[in-house]
């Protein structure tokens, strides 16, 4: 390369946002292997197999090439969930032999090179685990180099054929398409067809986000399960760690990287078992009336009204935070409404009244039944009055989003003009006595 | 005497210039036009003989070209179109092509990648809608791309289509793929659309590097559609042929070849430029079959109010005096202007003049890139609906929005190409009566160049489009997306450049990694997101009005891109927005927001920036008399927006100033420039200050001239003077003569000047050795232009404004110019 070209490069490099890491090249030979094919073969370095040994990872071959395994076992009491409730999570696969029976499951963690997706980002190492022998058996493949990717996940696929039902935490929206993309990219491989996929982050969300505000893995192992995983690696950094290792870095740092995608795993295997049991017997898990709360709005999802309803004054009937405890009362007012339950409906609502966002919900609601159902504006237009005196209230007071303030007000105003409109119909036609 | 003009006959291969009479005056064509049987009583005609009525005509009018009717060219549709599709457009209405359509759709469907060369309203999209739409019908599996350069002109098509779409019963699915698509429809739109109509930043980013989701399109992409070619020139064209070089690579990993179907507006090298994009042969359909109608095209220098110092009057206020002439008769009217700023001056008088009636929405709107989508809609359907009687525009009205056709067009100054022009203009020219065109000259060299020059304009080809897809800096950007998409193998091609050394240094730098003999990306960034393909930085501000509607509500209400921002909305600044003025109460860089208050003030502002060139290092350098250097190589250009002016409205009197403090803007580029020694500038019998002048006059006019030798526009070119550092890398500040010190007359010469030429573009587009292989002519012309310029000591026509120079700064520059000569 002349110099003009390395100038050109020089003032390139000034123009690049600094690499993450400083590229580490001298421990580092790749060898160049011709072979008789005269296909191009570069030699797996040395690092890499320390990091077999590290790991007491083996390579693993097929006919697409080769890349290290490595399994090891876990005794855990909770073996096997009980798949009562598997219909909350996939309703569409929930009768299939080969759903119900957890045996068949496989629950799958992936570490990848990035975390924005698209075709650029490589699941370096794929974490799969199934329930074996009362206890869960954890098996991982990991690329030594990149050119390794199709034999992993011919391994996988191998795997997915065995156990066709897919247990992730965020998988749906991170793992799998990843997954799915890589398969793409070989043009070799087709992505495994899956009998069902349950994925228990949402499930996650709507029982714990509202008691632990995060409901990040490690969180729900701490509080819900009551398991701490001990001293681990930050997932941001893991992506980084790898690319450090693959431009020729130690393969130390790696090792907790391997053990945290297990303990994923076995945290993930843990929460499927503590999560279905919620959803068959929210009841019988202890007091905590947000798991229950939890439930009873997955089942509202699901159409089991009739469970959703009982489980919602189970709810209430055990403490709950008060804002918490308004939504539910809400919630279970709809489904009372819906269901013709009228003075059920009516006596939540007359509970909830009040200057919170549930409680100018509520007066809508009032107001409206009072107008509708019951026939008396003259009561409704009281309720609206006394919601826009709150509403001043509220916004006086900072309480409330001055848009959020601005619908409610208009929306109160125009029930309070029509509700006048009738009310001064009535009185036109039945005259007060003087 | 009216000045009779004459013009070569065919020289301009489409659009109106091949239908221009040969010899006529303003009277003749005048009483021609009258003697007509008057339908309306205000018409066309009219406006312009109360022009003419107010002055000496051939002083003003400058020439006035008659365009008369031409008959459409028909032929029928090709044997090979399928009888439901012929059926359907004969419903529209359609029941023969024009025989540039017909042309078109038999090339493409040869297999042959097109280019079709059209003017506006000739019915361009006909020409690829019907063979793509045939290849459909014929086999459901066919899938198409088309790619606009911008997301309305998309949303545009999407009516048509969808009609089309709806006669056929739904037997094809289209969508538009941009940034505004709803992430939940997205997935539909993959596996659904037959068409998908997006643009080239969405496929940069959006689907290039997610294309495994795409594999429906990918695995069967028979066309790409690529409209407004023309508009893919410099750094955005250079961009552009780059992600197709990736959209290349990807259609082979899926098995596909695309065929490529371009339309492109007039320019001098449609099938060059598209052969450069797509890097493959092209063919080229450039005979227009399209009918036109009757049209008048008018070039109006406004009158000399100081014939000694040059100074006409404002062209600004004479634009608007032509547009109310034509908008008092009824006549719809577009107004074009070349920056921003104009358009909202423009619009201020014009809303002042036509106040909407009582209830009324306002008759006379904005138009420009930084008002909001909605806003924009609106107006386009009020312009269509006849709502809206006139418009004041930038160059965003310049491609394909559909606002119908129009009875009259006014450019306040020349647009800057003979492409643009030309485009502009038709956006007047109904199907039948008479339509016009009136290009009002600013005293700017090049502008008074074309008015006094007719002959130039209609005589001449327009402008070619340059691109330069091996720009190191755009290609290095490119690559990496690319490796992230796929990766690289080493017998790959990618532009004109050594693959595997440049991997090897990407992967140096910790980009790519080689393993199983190819690079795959290992970056945990996302590198399409780093890349924009339009400017250097992809941000934008967005503008608040801290007290909308009065109610002390945070309202946006438009947006500025990044480098725009520091001249429209930097603090003290009047920003105007749709005619109504708001005060830049506080510029937030960090979050990239101008925050505004609604005021009436008497002006406006007009930011001042400030440029220095450093050279980075010299590619080519001779000597020349003088004595003198002519050079070319790269440049650092820094530019920094220094203070503004107050000006007020209608008078344009500088009222005041502000001195402001904002960052610097940083570009590499490249450039051509002239060294002149000091022996050359110590020789000259003048004293330093107007040496000054000669020398930033020389300059003035080198860039007017260096704009028409390259037939590039004008906004592609800058300008600025340094001193020649002692040696490459260190800079020395071009300083300002102060009288105080010392006698001027005796003062020595110490400077060395660079007078530079740069590429306005990061990374440069390619002038610069261009020029410096023309140095000869571009000197010759630029002698030519100052010496036949009749003020007395510089005007703004040649050398520049004399206020801002010495007295003898245009004998000054001439003498220069004797001595470079040699």
């Amino acid at each position: 390369m002349d110099s003009t070209a390395q100038d050109r490069f020089a003032r390139l490099k000034a123009l690049r946002p600094a690499p993450a890491l400083p590229a580490a090249n001298a421990g580092r030979e790749l060898v160049y292997v011709p072979d008789e094919s005269g296909v191009c073969a570069w030699g797996i370095p040395e690092h890499a197999d320390a990091l077999a040994r590290l790991l007491g990872a083996s390579p693993a071959r097929n006919r697409f090439g080769e890349h290290l395994a490595l399994r090891c076992w876990f005794p855990d009491p909770s073996a096997a969930p009980d798949p009562a409730a598997l219909r909350l999570l996939a309703p569409e696969a929930a009768k299939e032999d080969a759903v119900v029976d957890p045996r068949q499951w496989l629950f799958l963690d992936t570490e990848t090179t990035g975390l924005a997706g698209g075709t650029g980002t490589y699941a370096f190492l794929v974490g799969i685990a199934w329930w074996d022998r009362g206890g869960l058996q954890v098996e991982q493949f990991f690329l030594r180099e990149l050119s390794e990717e199709t034999s992993l996940l011919a391994a996988l696929a191998e795997r997915l054929a065995e156990r066709p039902v897919l247990a992730t935490f965020n998988g749906k929206a991170f793992d799998w398409p990843l997954l799915e993309t890589r398969y793409r990219m070989t043009r070799q491989i087709p992505p495994p067809a899956l009998r069902a996929h349950l994925d228990l982050l949402h499930p996650a969300r709507n029982l714990w986000r509202l008691r632990l505000g995060s409901v990040r893995l490690v969180e729900l192992e701490r509080h819900v399960l009551g398991w701490d995983r001990g001293a681990d690696v930050m997932s941001e950094l893991i992506p980084r760690m790898y690319l450090e290792f693959l431009r020729g870095g130690p393969a130390e740092p790696l090792v907790p990287v391997v053990r945290h995608n297990q303990m994923d795993l076995r945290g993930l295997a843990r929460l499927s078992c503590r999560v279905l049991a919620l959803l068959a017997q929210p009841e019988s898990c202890g007091e905590d009336g947000l798991e229950v709360y939890g439930v009873s709005r997955i089942c509202e999802r699901h159409g089991e009204t009739a469970r959703a309803r009982k489980l919602y004054q189970h709810s209430l009937a055990a403490a709950l935070p008060a804002e918490v405890e308004r939504a539910a009362r809400l919630k279970l007012a709809r489904l009372a409404k819906r269901q013709g339950d009228r003075a059920l409906s009516c006596k939540l609502w007359e509970e909830t009244l009040g200057g919170s966002r549930e409680g100018f919900e509520a007066y809508e609601q009032l107001a409206m039944h009072y107008e509708h159902n019951a026939r008396r504006p003259e009561h409704a237009a009281a309720l609206v009055h006394e919601a826009l005196a709150k509403l001043r209230q509220a916004q006086r007071l900072d309480l409330i989003a001055a848009e959020t303030c601005r619908r409610l007000r208009a929306r109160f105003e125009h029930r309070l003009a029509r509700l006048q409109r009738k009310t001064a119909f009535r009185n036109l036609r039945i005259p007060e006595p003087a | 005497m009216l000045t009779l003009w004459r013009t070569k006959r065919e020289t301009s291969r489409t659009g109106w210039g091949a239908n221009i009479e040969p010899e006529i005056g303003v009277a003749t064509l005048l009483e021609r036009l009258l003697l007509r049987p008057r339908t309306t009583p205000q018409t066309v005609q009219d406006a312009l003989r109360a022009l003419v009525g107010r002055h000496p005509a051939d002083e003003i009018l400058t020439a006035v070209r008659h365009l008369p009717a031409r008959a459409a060219r028909l032929r029928p549709f090709p044997d090979w179109v399928c009888a439901e599709l012929a059926e359907v457009y004969r419903a529209k209405g359609i029941e023969q092509l024009y025989s540039h359509q017909a042309e078109a759709a038999e090339l493409v469907h040869e297999g042959k990648h097109v280019v079709v060369v059209t003017p506006t309203a000739s019915g361009k999209t006909l020409c690829y809608n019907l063979p793509v739409l045939n290849a459909i019908l014929e086999s459901p599996g066919t899938r198409a791309l088309y790619l606009f350069p911008t997301k309305a002109l998309a949303q545009d098509q999407l009516a048509e289509l969808h009609d089309l779409a709806t006669r056929l019963d739904d037997c094809f699915g289209v969508f538009t793929y941009d940034g505004d698509t709803p992430v939940d429809a997205r997935r539909a739109i993959r596996e659904r659309g037959h068409l998908i109509l997006s643009n080239p930043d969405m496929l940069h980013t959006g689907i290039l590097p997610h294309h495994t989701k795409w594999l429906r399109l990918f695995e069967n992409l028979r066309y790409i559609v690529l409209d407004e070619l023309h508009t893919y020139r410099g750094v955005f064209g250079s961009h552009l042929a780059n992600v197709l070089r990736r959209l290349a690579r990807i259609a082979e990993f899926y098995g596909a070849k695309p065929q490529f179907i371009c339309c492109s507006a007039t320019i001098a090298n449609p099938g060059e430029l598209a052969s450069r994009l797509i890097e493959d042969r092209t063919e080229l359909v450039e005979e227009n079959g399209a009918p036109a109608a009757e049209k008048i095209f008018v070039f109006y220098n406004p009158p000399m109010v100081n014939r000694n110092l040059g100074i006409r009057r404002s062209y600004l206020n004479e634009s608007t005096r032509v547009a109310q002439e034509l908008l008092a008769r009824k006549l719809q009217t577009i107004v074009f202007t070349n920056r921003r700023l104009h358009t909202e001056v423009l619009l201020t008088y014009l809303q002042q003049a036509n106040p909407p009636k009582p209830g009324e929405p306002e008759p006379v709107r904005g138009y420009r890139g930084g008002y909001l989508p909605r806003e924009r809609r609106e107006i386009e359907h009020g312009l269509r609906s006849g709502r809206i009687r006139g418009v004041v525009a930038t160059n965003a009205l310049e491609l394909g929005i559909d606002i119908g056709s129009l009875d009259a067009c006014v450019m306040a100054g020349y647009p800057g190409s003979i492409a643009s022009t030309w485009q502009r203009a038709g956006r007047a020219g109904r199907r039948s009566g008479v339509s016009c065109a009136v290009l009002v000259a600013s005293s700017m060299p090049l502008d008074q160049y074309i008015v006094q020059h007719p002959d130039y304009f209609f005589g001449n080809s327009p402008e070619h489009a340059y691109i330069q897809p091996d720009n190191l800096e755009i290609l290095v950007n490119h690559l990496k997306c690319a490796a992230f998409e796929l990766p690289l193998s080493p017998e790959e091609r990618f532009g004109d450049v050594d693959l595997p050394a440049l991997c090897e240094r990407l992967a140096e730098a910790g980009f790519l990694h080689r393993s199983g003999g190819k690079w795959h990306w290992v970056h945990e960034s996302y590198p399409a997101d780093t890349v924009s393909l339009r400017s250097v930085t992809s941000d934008n501000f967005v503008i608040i009005d801290t007290e909308a509607a009065g109610h002390g509500r945070r309202e946006v209400i438009g947006e500025v891109d990044f480098t725009s921002a520091l001249m429209t909305v930097h603090p003290k600044a009047i920003y105007l927005h749709q005619g109504l003025q708001y005060h830049v109460e506080r510029l937030d860089f960090d979050q990239r927001k101008a925050y505004v208050k609604p005021v009436n003030a008497a002006y406006y502002t007009d930011a001042i920036d400030y440029t220095q060139v450093r050279v980075l290092e010299v590619a080519e350098e001779a000597r020349i008399a003088g004595p003198a250097a002519r050079a070319h190589g790269d440049v650092l250009v820094r530019t920094q927006v220094v203070g503004f002016k107050k000006i007020k409205f209608f008078t344009s009197e500088n009222v005041g100033s502000g001195k402001l403090e904002l960052p610097e803007n940083e570009m590499h580029s490249t450039a051509f420039w002239l060294t002149l020694e000091r022996e050359l500038l110590a020789a000259l019998p003048f004293p330093l200050p107007d040496r000054q002048s000669g020398i930033l006059g020389l300059l003035y006019a080198l860039e007017s001239m260096a704009t028409l030798l390259l037939m590039c526009d004008r906004r592609d070119l800058g300008t600025a003077v340094g001193e020649r550092p002692p040696s490459p890398g260190r800079e020395t500040q071009w300083q300002e003569y102060d009288p105080a010190i010392s006698d001027p007359a005796k003062m020595p010469e110490l400077f060395s000047p660079n007078l530079y030429l740069y590429d306005a573009y990061p990374g440069g587009i390619g002038f610069s050795e261009p020029l410096y292989q023309a140095h000869a002519a571009l000197l010759h012309r630029t002698r030519e232009l100052i010496s036949a310029c009749r003020c007395e000591s510089g005007c703004p026509s040649c050398v520049g404004p004399a206020g801002d120079k010495s007295e003898r700064a245009k004998e000054a520059a001439l003498a220069i110019l004797q001595k470079l000569a040699g």
